[in-house]
């Protein structure tokens, strides 16, 4: 979708911060989780619920199950965290942090997705609006478990109309535990993420 | 510098629990909320660590909180869609309850961190986690009901003839057991007349009978010949349902069939005389009966009985043999068949002896139609018989008759026949 309200400049600058934020989610997990990894470089597009619908399809895989948790933040800034996890990289994620003998239990497993996406969101989001000079409030985060990559439901198609989708992929080889990362916000948030970016630019070049 | 005078106080007067607490469990604070509900004071348990009294508690998992909460800034959660991971604190709630705990929604949020102390708030959500696991309950039922209703619709599917139609007697729906049965294609019935899958033949079952039914809006059942696509004629039952909508108001039809054809045809053997397939005489005594019961015949308009007996049948038989009798007596049956009235009713008394009930005539038209009979069977082309001819006698119906009297009444006229010189008619 043709985006008329940000130009390439905002992309630029967002898609710098985005950088910088997930650079801090890295680290924050090495050294909170203990677990060492890399995250790509965000991908960021501009897209109505049709478009995000296909960009978590294409993303993710249709056979694949997933535990899919969706943290809300509030703000200036705010949107849909959503963080998707497959069941046997949820399942190693469970092994290495709560390093029983034993196999990790659903609630373990389930605990150990919402602290890596607490982790996630509060570095990655935290980190993007402090670079925006606002500030965010984090909501209770809830997981589910969904079989193949229908996260979006119909009804929600209908909702909004344009989305920012920032998305990235997280890699953690010595525990063979990867993920993708979607953050969305929608319609009027572009407008005031547009603000927030043109008050960074003038701080940068003044 | 702090801007509330008493915080104490509005954490006491919350309706959830807070702790504030160290990286070591030490217990900073402990409300109002949670003295009640665990029954521990805050004298007792302010200063100390919380291992002493939650040793159960994966303080492992706990500190990591801690610390991702302390060193981000932000607040981090325990996950409360399954068990309960922190305090286990009973619940009080008697009716409809499936906890026996209290199901918990955890935070921890940053207090002050540069002395590293949290705030942990804890919120019942025990109500809201049995509504879920209600509905979960529910959800799995419908599932359940859903996958029963799918198999019962399978074998409705392959089993039953049954049609939807519409108030225009229009197909709207079939089984596929109903597609299989009568040879068609599905496409080629949905949006036609019912009529057109039964035959154009098929009188009785043109949308006339069917349309009267849907125009009274009513339930109805009753016999009708179809046609299979190859030409087969077939019996069916059908069952026709009108169907509501939540206003009952009717939208559609259905229409059950079931094949009746065996039945009809077990039906016919038991009436019908197998040499001539003319009714038996077990079938004319029911239809006399009913005949004789009907009250409205009078002098013009009464009913009449024939009874029909091949002359010289016992010389031809020993003449001829058996066989040569056999056809006699069935190309006789079927030239009586072609000459009678439509609604007269045909059958084989015995031997060579046959019977005819003639509704609606009077003592002339009787005769009349007695004289067809007997012409008919004379005309008879049988070369291996010879000239056929038979002796007829006639009785009419009087107010008072009886099977007995009227079949007497003919036996005497059918023995002045043959007393008066065979291959005529006479009557009493």
């Amino acid at each position: 979708m043709e985006n008329k309200q940000f130009s390439g400049d905002h992309l630029d600058v967002l898609k710098e911060l985005v950088n910088i934020a997930v650079g801090n989610a890295t680290a924050s997990i090495a050294d909170l989780l203990q677990a060492f990894g890399r995250m790509h470089i965000p991908q960021i597009t501009i897209s109505d619920m049709e478009g995000l619908n296909r960009h978590i399809k294409n993303s993710i895989p249709e056979q694949q199950q997933n535990y899919v948790t969706k943290q809300l933040f509030g703000g200036v800034f705010s949107g849909e965290f959503i963080f998707v996890i497959s069941d046997s990289s949820a399942l190693n994620l469970g092994y290495h942090l709560y390093d029983a003998d034993e196999p990790p239990s659903e609630g373990d497993i389930l605990d150990a997705v919402i602290e890596l996406t607490n982790i996630l969101s509060a570095t990655i989001i935290s980190r993007l609006t402090e670079e925006l000079n606002t500030k965010v409030q984090f909501f209770v985060p809830s997981t589910e478990i969904i079989a193949g990559n229908d996260l979006i439901s119909p009804e929600d198609l209908l909702n909004y109309h344009q989305i920012i989708i920032i998305s990235t992929q997280m890699e953690f080889e010595h525990q063979n535990i990867n993920g993708q990362i979607f953050i969305l916000t929608k319609d009027e948030m572009i407008e005031s993420l547009k603000a927030l970016i043109d008050q960074k630019l003038e701080e940068l070049y003044s | 510098m702090p801007t509330i005078p008493y915080p104490n106080i509005l954490l006491d007067a919350l309706e959830i629990g807070v702790i504030i607490i160290d990286d070591q469990f030490k217990v900073r604070y402990w409300n109002k909320w949670l003295e009640i509900n665990t029954g521990i004071e805050p004298a007792k348990i302010v200063g100390e660590n919380l291992q002493t009294f939650y040793p159960q508690i994966d303080y492992k998992v706990f500190s990591r909180k801690i610390r991702t909460t302390l060193r981000l800034h932000s607040p981090t959660f325990y996950d409360a869609s399954l068990q309960n991971r922190f305090l286990e604190i009973p619940r009080t709630k008697i009716t409809t309850s499936l906890l026996t705990t209290m199901q918990l929604q955890v935070t921890i949020a940053p207090y002050i961190p540069e002395q590293s102390m949290v705030m942990v708030s804890i919120y019942d959500i025990s109500d809201l986690h049995e509504l879920k696991l209600n509905l979960q309950h529910q959800m799995q039922t419908i599932a359940k009901l859903n996958d029963e209703l799918y198999r019962e619709k399978a074998i409705i599917d392959s089993n039953l003839l049954i049609a939807k139609i519409d108030s225009d007697c229009c197909v709207l729906e079939v089984t596929q057991a109903f597609v299989t049965f009568f040879g068609y294609k599905r496409e080629s019935l949905l949006g036609r007349p019912l009529s057109y899958v039964f035959g154009e033949g098929s009188i009785d079952f043109d949308s006339k009978h069917m349309r009267d039914v849907i125009a009274s809006q009513q339930r109805w059942s009753g016999e009708v010949k179809a046609f299979l696509e190859n030409g087969d004629g077939i019996w069916l039952d059908a069952v026709v349902n009108p169907i509501t909508d939540d206003n009952h108001e009717i939208r559609s039809y259905t229409v059950i069939f079931h094949d009746i054809s065996d039945k009809k045809r077990i039906e016919l053997l038991s009436i019908t005389d197998p040499l001539t397939k003319l009714f038996n005489r077990r079938k004319f005594d029911e239809v006399f009966e009913q005949m004789i019961m009907r009250q409205h015949w009078n002098k013009d308009a009464s009913f009449s009985l024939i009874m029909i007996d091949i002359d010289h049948f016992k010389r031809l038989n020993d003449t001829y043999g058996h066989q040569v009798g056999d056809k006699v007596l069935m190309e006789t049956a079927q030239v009586l068949t072609q000459t009678v009235r439509t609604g007269d009713v045909l059958a084989r008394w015995g031997g060579e002896e046959f019977a005819c009930l003639l509704p609606d005539v009077n003592v002339e038209k009787a005769l009349h139609v007695a004289q067809k009979l007997r012409s008919a069977i004379e005309m008879l082309d049988i070369p291996e018989a010879g000239v056929i001819t038979a002796s007829l006698g006639v009785s009419l119906y009087k107010i008072g008759d009886t099977e007995e009297s009227l079949i007497q009444r003919a036996d005497t006229a059918l023995y002045r026949a043959k007393e008066n010189g065979r291959n005529r008619v006479e009557s009493y």
